[in-house]
């Protein structure tokens, strides 16, 4: 897709375009299903894993963190395998079918070397998602992922599944 | 996790004030000019709620790992919304520009900055509790302080969903400069904390 707006100078942007402020914010490990706009903010090494439903015009999001959950139940965004399970547990209860789903993901960036010299756990979210989407038969339908850079997603499931990418270099793109 | 007493965020408060108003101070100093200081926050953040506190507004993050007598004790950042930090460069160089990219020279002299000023937070912090905690080299991150932030979390907050989270601004009116001050000890490092302080409010009690 092309750029869709470059400030002249996007660090001295002064007023980013703010998302949608009736916007559902998901925080770290959180997810929501349902019609309603939402985004993910400042999403660095973490993903915003979107599905959507084209033909029943609902989705969900969630702001997944790492890519495995260890048996952990308590935070199912938290986590790539129990964010996947969940998101399509709960779209099958509105009636979507893995069929009927398609994905996208964004973020997955590596800011900077970490202290502890833990590398590229962005990419190894990116690879945990890929893998279970295959396994569940949802195709993706776009990616912005990877770099050093972070970003912000918006998504609003009633306007189709076109999603709009903030990076924090200023470029603004439609996914 | 731990739930911590009023007590014990009173005393971490406390203790945040300390270290913060050495930091202030040394800003300050560089700055010539007077900074204001908000009371240091100490408040027990759920991951999902960190946007509330860090938006995704790029801005100039010098990140420091604290070290020292506890190991992987966790970080101390010191964050500039991008303008800010250029201001800040240009009131200390004597340049009028606002209106450019910010280059080398700012990354290198936030690094500095920053650097003075969280050693001046660890020195007074460490110097009540009785230990050495030194800053690492600083990683300059330029970019969302949510996903940077957010990067760090993942070290951090890896089997726990609630952070520690150690808050103050600074503000000087006078160049029209702000930042932030954050903290977030690793759990272990926390009770470690709370341990010493426990000792000191004991032997003073």
């Amino acid at each position: 897709m092309p750029i869709a707006k470059r400030s002249e100078n996007p660090w001295m942007d002064r007023n980013p375009p703010r998302s949608d402020p009736r916007a559902i914010v998901i925080g770290i490990g959180d997810y929501h299903v349902g019609t309603e706009p939402m985004t993910s903010i400042g999403l660095g090494s973490c993903i915003g894993l979107i599905l959507h439903d084209t033909r029943l015009g609902i989705g969900g999001m969630a702001h997944i963190m790492l890519p495995e959950s260890g048996g952990k139940r308590d935070r199912p965004g938290k986590y790539a395998d129990t964010a996947v399970e969940i998101l399509l547990k709960d779209l099958s209860k509105k009636g979507c079918t893995p069929k009927t789903l398609q994905a996208k993901l964004v973020g997955g960036a590596q800011m900077f070397a970490n202290f502890s010299g833990n590398l590229s756990i962005g990419l190894r979210n990116v690879e945990a998602i890929r893998e279970l989407l295959k396994k569940n038969g949802i195709s993706v339908k776009g990616e912005d992922i990877g770099g050093s850079k972070g970003r912000t997603v918006y998504y609003c499931p009633a306007d189709g599944f076109e999603i709009r990418v903030r990076r924090a270099d200023g470029n603004c793109s439609e996914l | 996790m731990t739930v911590l007493t009023p007590a014990q965020l009173d005393a971490l408060s406390e203790l945040g004030n300390i270290g913060a108003s050495h930091a202030a101070t040394s800003l300050s100093q560089m700055l010539m000019g007077e900074i204001e200081m908000t009371v240091p926050s100490v408040e027990i953040v759920d991951l999902a709620d960190i946007y509330k506190h860090v938006t995704d507004e790029v801005s100039a993050l010098a990140i420091f790992e604290m070290q020292g007598e506890i190991e992987k004790a966790g970080y101390v950042i010191f964050l500039m919304p991008l303008h800010s930090a250029i201001r800040m460069t240009n009131t200390m160089l004597g340049m009028a520009d606002e209106d450019r990219e910010i280059n080398e020279m700012d990354e290198s002299a936030l690094n500095e900055i920053g650097n003075i000023m969280v050693s001046a937070f660890l020195d007074a912090t460490a110097e009540l509790l009785g230990v050495v905690m030194l800053p690492s080299p600083p990683v300059l991150v330029i970019d969302m302080g949510h996903a940077a932030i957010q990067q760090l979390l993942v070290e951090v907050a890896c089997d726990v969903n609630e952070v520690v989270f150690f808050h103050t601004k600074l503000v000087c009116d006078q160049y029209a400069i702000n930042g932030d001050l954050l903290m977030l000890p690793e759990i272990h490092t926390l009770s470690q904390i709370l341990e010493m302080m426990d000792k000191l409010l004991n032997a003073h009690s």
